[in-house]
């Protein structure tokens, strides 16, 4: 057995050490914390005072406390796969990491909700229910490590929200450590409409800056009795688009509608899951139907009739599911792939509406040529949510700014046309000079306002999702407090 | 307070809104010295900014429907009205979505779209009266929640009007989306104690090809035998829009049957329903019996299913209450025996349905009025015990005062009057309609 101390004479590292049962818990030297000195938004990086690894709510409940009590910043985490900043220690934060909070707590199929810690890794509750025909619909690309505590700060997404909604429309009950250390229970019991705001609502999504999550009740679904997946080629990709908005047109309601461009394809197919999409087109959409068996033959063939329509060159359902996986596959990996044609890449994470496609992408087409980046792009075209890649080489002098700018400029191209600014990433650090595209700065105030009434002294997670340095709101603040 | 001298003030201010000055009684409340009614959203702005700043009190209505649903105050200075504020702002048919006017009455936007086969997947109840504005505001929601969620489910954009005259968006106009905090989700069900909803942009669905609906209906009033089938059928492949239990005296009213009854109903392509439907054909316990309405049967019957609840329109004749009681999903049925029981205890009549895939119960009480008040306990009493709440969606104004419309404060009572203190920092604003006095 290892024997640990307590290598510091730093008070806060052995008080905090003390409420989580010892050296075991906590990380505090320099060579520990380079872990964790940032997401998977990789641009900015900044130590943490240390981490701590509480077990339990109480614990949590006690560090929040301590941490508050002493004016020390402090934020909470997950897995890290965030991909806008939001768990990076801009201010030298106590990260509360929630990697040792991962019980499955209660499954109840009947009702359909599972209780989870927060740490619980999000593919692992579906595994879990998945012989009795049930799963936990948000499926972001990074599921198989990403925790649904994350998920929630982040209102995760994924590509069968189009259908199923996103993390928040999943879930029914929270415990929740305030930012004084109070712990609060909201959707008790996971009853729907709670009396009361919806503070279930409105913690979901808000990254990590109104309260740690301890303990999730999520709504479960069952299995589709059937599924099928299209794969569809287009020489144009205005054709692609068109057939995007004829499907919905349609009245057909896709489990996933995902698109990705030429760039996009050259990258998955040099990366590890290759499936033989040609390289000369425009655009590939897989589009995916579930529900009952008996009435998805009829969408297929409607699926397939309007591809046609738009000029598709080749489109096919998949033959079995091994073939439907690989598809997935290769799809799900697109990010990473990035790397298999390009040192660096920077994900953006717009929405738009829908019948906004071609004109957005030949704005990002422009941008790219402008500032000399590639641009790859992938999206769940089905609710107008873009993803384009930034493809650069962070060795060269001045490429992270130029790719830092074209990726701004993307998302003022959506914000322009009425969409906005992040779908499922987030804003984090990344995105916060960019909520200007879609907020005005009392709509600003009007969130920050609500921030103030959970986490009054701004040491929970402070720095994230709002402009900084926000002089003018600030200042607004106080013309009205006068 | 408004005195006949700042009413004149108010009137020379307002010289293009209609303002009337009856001093009216309700019966149940919600009512105002005089009534404004903005036809634009400027005119909401100015009439708060004008509001707030001179300490006048503001109720809120759209059509009315919800007058007996919470408020312990009879009386504001001003009761706005948006009946005269309505239209369809936008509406992209390719993008799914609409934007409208908080004024629009249900019906008439739904009515709209299905020129184009689509709807709002909301189903309130009254829709005919009640205001899209309204339905947003008191997270109104039926039966086929099951199948497609709620107001928070499905509203992707608010333009609010804050107590201060300020113009406040929040989400926007695509159905993805984290930019900030959501704060759609604070207003969507806040009875209008935060600002005024101005406009609304929702998702919308394609109208379904096809539609129908099955009652099966138990004999035996075993409702262990109930909750054995409706688990069945929740564990199995079928994707039904409601499973909503009607107890005995509802299915009476509404399909002369005096039974407990199942609604399972259906909406996809055809060959998809006609499948559901034999699958449940196979599986029904003996002794039950199985009727079926299918495309405009179906929607018929659901057009008077949404206009039998008591609401804020109706002449009050007799005493009624609307208690809306929300468990876990399977207790909803526990919740309808138990109302039988009450029922008889308290000598009260009382028709009620319940969901037994979201755990949403409603139900009509009708007597006396100190055996409505008894029942309404005996009932949260109830609801409590099985982990849930009971809210008093609709009761006349003297009743109210008799009792809690919103159950006990929770521990979390103190973020929202943190919040109620923010954003209406005069209290302005619908005063005392909402938990715990906010």
């Amino acid at each position: 057995m290892s024997v640990l101390k307590i290598d510091t004479t730093d008070k806060h590292i052995i008080n905090l050490a003390a409420i989580v049962g010892g050296p075991g818990s906590i990380l505090y030297k320099t060579a520990d914390l380079l872990a964790y000195d940032c997401d998977g938004f990789t641009i900015h990086k900044h130590l943490p005072k240390a981490v701590v690894f509480p077990k339990n709510t109480e614990e949590v409940s006690k560090l929040v406390k301590y941490c508050s009590d002493q004016g020390l910043p402090f934020l909470a985490r997950g897995a890290g796969t965030g991909l806008s900043g939001g768990a990076i220690p801009v201010n030298g934060e106590v990260i509360i990491s929630m990697v040792r909070m991962k019980k499955l707590i209660s499954v109840d199929l009947e009702n359909r909700r599972a209780v989870v810690e927060p740490g619980f890794v999000n593919l692992k509750l579906t595994n879990s229910i998945s012989d009795r025909g049930y799963y936990y619909a948000p499926d972001p690309s990074s599921q198989y490590c990403c925790t649904i505590g994350g998920n929630v700060a982040e209102n995760a997404g994924g590509a069968h929200c189009l259908k199923y909604g996103v993390t928040t429309n999943h879930i029914l009950g929270l415990e929740v450590v305030l930012p004084n250390g109070e712990i609060i229970e909201i959707g008790r019991n996971g009853v729907l409409d709670e009396p009361g705001y919806d503070l279930l609502g409105i913690l979901t999504g808000s990254e990590g800056t109104l309260g740690i999550v301890t303990k999730i009740t999520v709504r479960l679904l069952k299995n589709p009795e059937g599924k099928q997946t299209v794969l569809a080629y287009f020489d144009k990709v205005e054709d692609g688009s068109q057939a995007v908005s004829d499907i919905i047109s349609a009245g057909i309601v896709p489990a996933a509608l995902e698109m990705m461009d030429k760039t996009a394809i050259e990258a998955v197919e040099a990366a590890a899951f290759p499936v033989g999409h040609p390289m000369d087109i425009e655009a590939v959409l897989l589009i995916e139907v579930d529900g009952i068996a008996a009435g998805i033959e009829e969408q297929i063939n409607q699926i397939l009739a309007v591809c046609k329509k738009s000029n598709v060159r080749e489109v096919r359902a998949a033959m079995d599911e091994a073939e439907r996986g690989r598809w997935w596959a290769n799809r799900k990996t697109g990010f990473g792939a990035m790397g298999a044609i390009s040192p660096d890449y920077l994900v953006q994470d717009g929405v738009i509406p829908r019948s906004k496609l071609p004109e957005v992408l030949k704005k990002i087409a422009q941008i790219s040529e402008e500032s000399g980046l590639r641009i790859a792009n992938i999206f769940h075209a089905g609710d107008g949510n873009l993803h384009p890649l930034v493809l650069f080489d962070a060795r060269k002098p001045g490429e992270i700014e130029k790719a830092l700018e074209a990726g701004s400029l993307c998302l003022k191209a959506c914000a322009d046309v009425g969409g906005t600014i992040t779908g499922e990433h987030g804003v984090g650090i990344e995105k916060r000079e960019e909520m200007r595209f879609v907020f005005k700065d009392v709509e600003i105030l009007a969130q920050t306002n609500i921030r103030e009434v959970f986490n009054p002294n701004n040491l929970l997670n402070a720095g994230k999702l709002f402009p900084t340095p926000g002089r003018c709101v600030e200042i607004k603040k106080e013309i009205n407090a006068k | 307070m408004i005195t006949d001298e700042s009413l004149t003030e108010l009137k020379a201010y307002f010289k293009d809104i209609q303002i009337s000055e009856e001093d009216q009684h309700h019966p149940l409340g919600n009512s105002g010295r005089v009534t404004i009614f903005p036809k634009t959203e400027q005119e909401i702005l100015t009439v708060l900014a004008y509001a707030n700043t001179n300490g006048h009190s503001v109720f809120i209505m759209g059509g009315g429907t919800k007058r007996g649903f919470g408020g312990m105050l009879e009386k504001a200075d001003i009761l706005l009205t948006l009946a005269q504020y309505t239209g369809i702002v936008e509406h992209n048919p390719g993008d799914m979505t609409i934007t409208v006017k908080a004024g629009t009455s249900f019906q008439e936007i739904q009515t709209y779209l299905a020129r184009y086969k689509q709807k709002i997947p909301l189903d309130p109840y009254n829709p005919k009266h009640a205001t899209i504005g309204g339905i947003v505001s008191a997270n109104d929601s039926g039966p086929k929640r099951l199948g497609y969620g709620s107001a928070r489910d499905n509203v992707i954009g608010l333009r609010m009007v804050y107590p201060d005259g300020t113009l406040i968006r929040s989400g926007g106009k695509v159905v993805k989306n984290v930019a900030g905090y959501d704060m759609n989700k604070l207003f969507i069900g806040a009875m209008g104690t935060l600002g005024v909803v101005s406009q609304v942009t929702i998702k919308l669905r394609p109208i379904a090809k096809y539609e129908s609906i099955l009652f099966v209906s138990f004999p035996e009033r075993n409702v262990e035998e109930i909750r054995a089938f409706a688990a069945k059928v929740l564990d199995s492949m079928i994707e039904p829009i409601t499973l909503e239990i009607l107890n005995p005296s509802l299915a009476g009213n509404l399909t002369n049957n005096n039974q407990y009854i199942l609604l399972i109903s259906f909406e996809d392509v055809k060959s998809s329903v006609h499948y559901q439907e034999d699958f449940i054909k196979k599986i029904i316990p003996d002794k039950t019996t199985l009727r079926s309405l299918s495309q405009n049967e179906a929607k018929s019957f659901w057009d008077h299913f949404y206009h039998q609840q008591p609401n804020g329109l109706i002449n009050v004749t007799t005493t009624e209450a609307v208690l809306k009681i929300g468990v876990v999903n399977l207790d909803a049925i526990k919740i309808l025996q138990e109302a039988e029981l009450i029922a008889d205890a308290c000598h009260v009549s009382i028709e009620a349905h319940g969901g037994l895939g979201t755990g949403i119960c409603y139900l009509t009480i009708r007597g006396a009025t100190e055996d409505i008040l008894s029942a309404i306990q005996h009932m949260r009493k109830s609801a409590v015990k099985h982990g849930g709440y009971a809210v008093v969606k609709h009761l006349p104004f003297s009743l109210r005062k008799e009792i809690n419309v919103w159950g006990e404060k929770t521990a979390a009572h103190f973020l929202f009057e943190g919040i109620k203190q923010k954003i209406d920092t005069n209290i302005i604003l619908n005063k005392n309609r909402y938990v715990g006095g906010i």
